[in-house]
């Protein structure tokens, strides 16, 4: 009766809710194109997740990792949401590398 | 090599992927969301059960985030009939309930407003319906 998964999903459940206030600031700061950057940093986090020899250490990475992939594939709907006045829209965006090109590829949607 | 995170993150990722489609078809179609709501809830406490009895670290894993995703999931049913009468997601003409919705919430639509790409500027409540693909 080791209740170590119910803590893992108490903390994943709050990890996740932080994708929350990533996927709006992300989307407002640096656009719904960011999301290649966005989900590059996720798959990074997660690769790291797999050199932590503890396994709470291990997992909690990993969880951080799977936050950043989601919450790349949450970006466009997210910029839509922002267009349509849900939230805050910011017109004066950080332009980062290779914008024009990212803006061409479809935005992952799931 | 330690595993358990990216068994986490897989977990996490698809628990969370498959309940966001779960939640909209199932408020969509569902003429009294509580019995969805009890359902998910029941099955929440299921697997966290089964993840309190099992001996296996990453099968507790998997079920724990499961249980902790479904339970929250109940609690998403009820957001999502919220955001149906604000108009931040489609109402189902085709549902008794989601027709009473749409009589009393002057802000209810049938619409599904985000069904686009970005445009890059702010979008009027008037402009938003042409820019749906259809």
């Amino acid at each position: 009766m080791n209740p170590f998964g119910i803590l893992i999903g108490i903390v994943t459940f709050t990890i996740i809710g932080l994708g929350f206030p990533l996927v709006i600031r992300g989307e407002r700061y640096f656009g719904y194109w960011s999301w290649p950057y966005m989900m590059s940093i996720g798959f990074l986090i997660l690769l790291a997740s797999l050199f932590i020899q503890s396994d709470w250490g291990s997992v909690i990475v990993g969880v951080i990792g799977a936050t950043f992939v989601w919450g790349s594939t949450e970006l466009k709907e997210q910029a839509v949401r922002a267009e349509l006045g849900w939230f805050p829209f910011n017109a004066d965006k950080v332009r980062l590398p290779f914008m024009e090109t990212i803006k061409k590829w479809k935005a992952p949607h799931l | 090599m330690n595993t358990l995170g990216l068994i986490a993150a897989v977990t996490a990722f698809l628990a969370i992927w498959i309940g966001h489609v779960a939640v909209r078809k199932v408020e969509a179609e569902a003429r009294d969301i509580r019995l969805p709501m009890i359902i998910a809830i029941t099955l929440g406490l299921l697997t966290e059960y089964g993840s309190l009895v099992t001996d296996n670290w990453s099968l507790k894993t998997v079920f724990g985030i499961l249980g902790i995703t479904l339970l929250w999931d109940a609690f998403e049913l009820y957001r999502q009939q919220n955001r149906i009468k604000h108009g931040h997601a489609p109402a189902n003409p085709n549902n008794p309930r989601h027709i009473k919705i749409l009589a009393e919430h002057s802000t209810a639509t049938t619409l599904d407003l985000l069904k686009r790409d970005p445009i890059g500027r702010s979008v009027s409540p008037v402009e938003a319906p042409k820019l749906i693909h259809h």
